[in-house]
């Protein structure tokens, strides 16, 4: 499979994917996955900086439930990332997600937000976002760096 | 006094560190020779100053890591140098700048922490204009402390050590140099990694060394 | 709606951009820091009685991070889009997507490859017996000729672009300049290990075991990466510790 990291991180590009995982993984193309960042030119400009030499493609979450099995067959290996966790919940609908291991990265913290991690901030609506994905087969744990623990969603999500 | 006008000297170099300017007089080499000028012996300044710039080659103060803090230590190191004579005086004063600095790095982090609780967020009470200046200032202000505190107890504890046992030392200037040298080595060798590593950069990396070894020949 | 700045009001934001990292904190990074440089200019837009500015002051509280060279682009560019009365949304939106990039490519250029490659001149020119002055001039207005330089273009050149600043990023193709001077530092790097190991004082002239010790330390470096510094620091320490301790019983 050549999409080799789906991850939730609210950064997107920046130097714990590109750095911590890029190293780790080698990445030859990130694929963001976001409905207003589809739309809009000059934000894909600043997000294509930080990647460097690998090239970016934008997709809204419609486009990338479509291309979903042409990216898991591409030769290039991918990393696939979402901003948010609905966003990822929204690609994952119908079991399109299902076997793939999903990486929660960094949702910092917010109105509504409480603190699971020290780099994972979540509100109800994510933790039912997150249930639902793992009932249609993701398996999905939090990680911030390829070298820090893996802590599962069942951890993650007791109380 | 000259502990506490070195203490503002160590406070004010730090602050260069992170909080205003990075203009880089606080990497080890800059501090090193104004500590020196100031304590009356440019020389060890430079000296210690360069060694320490050596070792601290590869850290440098990015976004959220911990890093030794090169001002204070560089400070602190000079300023126990420089009363005492001998090569020991050199080589203890490089150990008690290598601990000294992981004491300064230690205490930015708290500062960092210390910071946490009072910097506003969106939603706080109050007038967020004014209290984003004030605590903007006062943040600034208590680095300045902090840097001048870590430098006044690092000069004292420093030169505690450093009279103990500087007659006790009992390698000669070249070797006490060579010994110093061995830890910088790493740091040297980091670098190149850093940069690429040995089989990427060979071409450069010997064309250098042969430039090195020629030009300090014939210079 | 589109507002000229005052040259004092930017030049005011200028100069609290050299202190952005004043409140460094874990919790929003270079948020205060960034609400402080700002503070000027939503000042002269919105006015200075509490109730008129607590708004957009809070829009930027939030957490922002870049390398401090270059955290004056964004800085610039949220001004012009304040001036111009830009959506509060489209310039949360900028400073996320900004960030990341102001981020990497500062710590690439500036902390792995100019602040080493003129510390590794100067070192040189020290080691080769320059006087001090000379090595900590030569070192002073070398990295700050780039770092000044670095710092206003950056700021200007969020003024001028606003929102579309990512193009004027990529045109300055500072990655390229980073992969470009990267080969002069290894150079200087070798020209340092060169005049060290061969010069007046060097270690030829301490001795071959001494040679042999700094070569063995040189590829643990090389090979071993950043996570030999700390131990190499400590054993450092502790060898002084134990030369000393020999000395005084001898």
């Amino acid at each position: 499979m050549a999409i080799v990291l789906y991850r939730v991180d609210e950064r997107l590009i920046h130097g714990q994917v590109v750095i911590g995982w890029g190293h780790e993984l080698r990445p030859e193309a990130y694929l963001l996955v976001d409905d207003e960042l589809a739309e809009s030119e000059w934000e894909q400009e600043l997000y294509r900086l930080g990647a460097g030499a690998v090239p970016v493609d934008f997709a809204s979450v419609e486009e990338a439930r479509r291309r979903l099995g042409e990216w898991r067959e591409d030769a290039r290996r991918s990393i696939l990332l979402t901003r948010d966790i609905r966003t990822m919940r929204r690609l994952g609908q119908d079991r399109l997600l299902a076997g793939a291991s999903v990486n929660l990265g960094g949702i910092h913290h917010g109105p509504g937000r409480t603190e699971v991690l020290r780099y994972l901030h979540l509100t109800e609506e994510d933790r039912e976002d997150l249930r639902s994905l793992t009932e249609e087969g993701a398996e999905i744990a939090a990680r911030d760096l390829p070298d820090a623990p893996r802590v599962p969603l069942s951890t993650l999500l007791k109380d | 006094m000259d502990i506490l006008r070195l203490s503002a000297l160590g406070g004010l170099l730090g602050l260069d560190g992170t909080a205003v300017g990075q203009f880089m007089v606080s990497r080890p080499l800059v501090a090193g020779v104004l500590t020196g000028w100031m304590s009356g012996d440019v020389g060890v300044g430079l000296a210690i100053g360069m060694l320490l710039e050596l070792y601290l080659l590869v850290s440098v103060p990015s976004g959220g890591a911990r890093f030794p803090e090169a001002a204070t230590a560089t400070v602190v190191a000079v300023a126990c140098a420089a009363p005492f004579e001998g090569a020991g005086a050199v080589v203890l004063a490089v150990a008690v700048g290598l601990v000294w600095g992981q004491v300064g790095g230690a205490s930015v982090d708290a500062g960092r922490h210390l910071n946490d609780r009072f910097v506003p967020e969106p939603g706080d009470a109050g007038d967020p204009a004014a209290r984003v200046t004030r605590v903007h200032l006062v943040a600034i202000l208590a680095d300045f402390l902090r840097g001048a505190t870590v430098t006044a107890t690092g000069i004292v504890s420093g030169r505690f050590v450093v009279r103990s046992f500087v007659d006790r030392w009992p390698l000669d200037g070249s070797a006490s140099m060579a010994l110093l040298l061995i830890g910088g080595a790493v740091s040297a060798g980091i670098l190149l990694n850093d940069l690429g590593g040995f089989r990427r950069r060979k071409v450069w990396f010997t064309a250098g060394l042969a430039l090195g070894i020629v030009g300090s020949r014939f210079l | 709606m589109s507002r000229s700045l005052p040259t004092g009001v930017v030049v005011s934001a200028f100069v609290r951009s050299l202190a952005i990292q004043g409140s460094w904190n874990y919790r929003t990074m270079l948020g205060s820091g960034f609400a402080f440089a700002l503070l000027p200019g939503l000042r002269h837009l919105y006015g200075g009685a509490s109730d008129e500015i607590r708004v957009p002051v809070e829009r930027h509280l939030e957490h922002f991070n870049a390398h401090p060279y270059l955290a004056g682009v964004a800085l610039g560019a949220v001004l012009r889009l304040e001036a111009d009365g830009a959506d509060p949304e489209m310039v949360r939106r900028l400073k996320l997507a900004i960030r990341g990039p102001l981020g990497s490519l500062g710590d690439a250029l500036i902390w792995a490859t100019v602040l080493p490659g003129v510390a590794l001149a100067a070192l040189t020119l020290a080691w080769l017996g320059a006087p001090a002055w000379v090595v900590v001039t030569v070192f002073l207005v070398l990295y700050n000729a780039v770092h000044v330089v670095l710092r206003i273009w950056g700021f200007r050149a969020g003024m001028r672009a606003g929102r579309e600043v990512g193009r004027v990023l990529a045109g300055a193709d500072l990655a390229g300049w980073t992969r470009r001077i990267e080969p002069v530092v290894v150079l200087l790097l070798g020209a340092l290990v060169g005049a060290v190991v061969g010069g007046a004082g060097g270690l030829v002239e301490a001795g071959a075991p001494w040679l042999a010790l700094t070569a063995v330390a040189f590829l643990v470096g090389l090979f071993g990466g950043h996570r030999t510094w700390r131990p190499a620091a400590v054993l450092t320490v502790v060898a002084i510790g134990a030369v000393t301790l020999i000395g005084g019983l001898t």
